[in-house]
């Protein structure tokens, strides 16, 4: 042990004193996990642009209308249009909703139904404040997931062809992604908050994430065309940031949506019962 | 404040299930009280109450003179907990665990959380994964007793130790009550805590079957005794005697089994020749057996 200057103190520099940051260090392996493989499989998708970027467009010219308005393949031919389509419009956002749905459920639901929740709160430490510490936890990663994409795509802009896209649009997206993670986090906590069955929270958060993915994609094609307000993959990418830069008033949305699910929960969580 | 506990009809209802009814016990200050009973009597569901972990669907609980609902966070840092079945992230390590427990209690001087797990033979460097689920107990020994809290709520404490460690465990517990500290804690074996604990409560189905001290339900156990006759004695002499069951004659011994006063017994055996006496010490375990079973126990050993 390394002689510390003062013979009471704990050798605290290297340890974590509060809830999140005891989160993060318990979760360090799977953050790195999620963060390398979202960066790489981005990196995979979008370095396909050059190959089938320019052939891609030709090749979809045929298709109708609204198929590539459901897949956002309706500008295939540029940078901005091809990374919009599958590796930012479904890859990228899918693994950051399994992100956030995962650790969301495990953040209350998982500790609840192991146990382990009991020892934390059991010690001074309130309700409401281990909620927020450990949503905080949940957006750090959410961040350091987007963070990872964007220096990988911020790596490959000039070798993949992708320089028409700039490093701030890239920064507007990558942010998007960062609050579409928070948001299914924000949404998981807050189901865990109410039902404490980290089954059950995943389903429903994952569940609910797919039927966004479909309200925003499909949605306008049968006639549905508000329902993509309600979901998060339009204040995602319906602005298109990597055309037109940061979208303040939809990243407020998502941020504030974030706000609500998780105060809704904080609420719901004081009031219940813990385990059973 | 005299108290360190108060509970007034206390009750907790699962949907349809009575997991407590209306518990009414005092634990005073610097008292160390043993809460026994069965497995699924409600012992767990009282501490959770007392800790806010569980809301009463009815009566109060004050504990430490605050309503556990209103200052839960006030409570904690005055309590330690060690939970029946005491589970932590088995990623961490034991160093790392204890370290990040005491930052939420604002810090714990190192030497202290040294000295305990010492004394209770863990080791601070494994990952809490490795560990048995002895050495997993003791863990939850040192978080409970590191921070000196003014009660320790003690759930099932010794389960899984081995008879050294719970040497040291009751020893830490009679340093707790020499510091004036209360100490609450639950078992479903008499022998936990008769060792320790001022008073005891037995409770079952829910329900308080009894408070008293040791010594006084020592006094109200069940005991075997053995008497040798120089001649045949009649059973249904002894058998209709207060306190007196179980009688059994095999030529000239007679063995019987007393609760309370055992006057009766004597001055019936004096109207023979006694060539011997046997009396074993009363068996606790066995008072409790009878209250676990019927709940009944209680009137008999009282009424005699």
């Amino acid at each position: 042990m390394t002689a510390s200057p003062l013979p009471e103190a704990l050798p605290t520099t290297w340890l974590p004193r509060s809830v999140w940051s005891q989160a993060l260090r318990d979760g360090r392996r799977t953050l790195i996990g999620w963060s390398v493989g979202t960066a790489l499989v981005g990196a995979m998708y979008s370095s396909f642009y050059p190959q089938i970027g320019g052939s891609m467009g030709d090749l979809t010219r045929s298709l109708p209308d609204g198929l590539k308005q459901a897949f956002n393949m309706e500008d295939l031919g540029s940078a901005a249009g091809y990374l919009g389509s599958t590796p930012f419009g479904v890859v990228i956002p899918l693994l950051a909703l399994f992100h956030g749905a995962a650790t969301g459920a495990r953040a209350i639901a998982g500790d609840e139904e192991s146990g382990r929740l009991d020892l934390l709160l059991a010690h001074p430490v309130g309700r409401v404040r281990l909620v927020l510490q450990r949503y905080a936890a949940l957006v750090t990663g959410s961040g350091t997931i987007a963070l990872a994409v964007l220096l990988m795509m911020l790596a490959i802009r000039e070798p993949a062809d992708l320089g028409t896209v700039s490093p701030a649009e890239f920064t507007a997206q990558c942010l998007g992604l960062a609050l579409l993670s928070a948001f299914f986090g924000a949404l998981a906590v807050c189901i865990g908050c109410f039902a404490g069955r980290r089954g059950l929270v995943f389903g429903t958060t994952a569940a609910v994430g797919v039927v966004s993915y479909a309200l925003n994609s499909f949605g306008p094609q049968i006639g549905l065309g508000w329902t993509r307000h309600l979901s998060a993959f339009h204040y995602y990418l319906g602005g298109e940031p990597l055309k037109h830069g940061f979208q303040w008033a939809d990243d407020g949305t998502m941020a504030a949506a974030c706000l609500v699910l998780v105060g809704l929960g904080a609420w719901a969580f004081r009031r219940r019962d813990i385990g059973l | 404040m005299t108290q360190a506990i108060r509970l007034e009809k206390l009750a907790k209802t699962y949907g349809r299930r009575r997991g407590l009814v209306d518990l009414t016990l005092d634990v005073g200050h610097g008292e160390v009280f043993g809460y026994l009973g069965p497995n699924g009597a409600g012992k767990s569901t009282t501490i959770r109450l007392l800790l806010d972990l569980i809301r009463p669907t009815g009566g109060r609980a004050t504990v430490l003179g605050l309503d556990p609902r209103v200052d839960s966070v006030e409570l904690h840092r005055r309590t330690g907990y060690l939970a029946g079945d005491f589970t932590v992230d088995g990623r961490q390590t034991v160093r790392e665990c204890l370290s990040f427990l005491a930052a939420l209690r604002g810090g714990i001087p190192e030497r202290r959380i040294t000295a305990l797990a010492d004394r209770l033979g863990l080791e601070l460097a494994p990952r809490i994964r490795s560990l048995s689920k002895g050495n997993r107990q003791k863990l939850g020994l040192v978080q409970a007793f590191v921070h000196q809290p003014e009660l320790l709520i003690l759930d099932e404490p010794t389960s899984g130790l081995d008879p050294l460690v719970q040497q040291v465990f009751l020893e830490l517990v009679r340093e707790a009550r020499a510091d004036g500290r209360t100490v609450f804690m639950s078992s479903h074996v008499m022998s936990e805590v008769q060792a320790v604990a001022d008073r005891v409560a037995i409770i079952r189905e829910g329900r308080l079957v009894t408070v008293d001290t040791v010594a006084a339900l020592r006094e109200r156990a069940v005991r075997t005794v053995e008497l040798h006759f120089d001649g045949t004695v009649p059973a249904e002499e002894f058998s209709r005697l207060p306190g007196v069951s179980d009688v059994s004659v095999e030529g000239t011994r007679l063995r019987c089994r007393i609760a309370g006063s055992p006057d009766a017994l004597v001055k019936a055996a004096a109207r023979h020749t006694v060539t011997g006496l046997l009396c074993e010490e009363p068996d606790l375990e066995e008072l409790f057996f009878e209250y676990y079973r019927n709940g009944a126990g209680h009137d008999r050993v009282t009424a005699a």
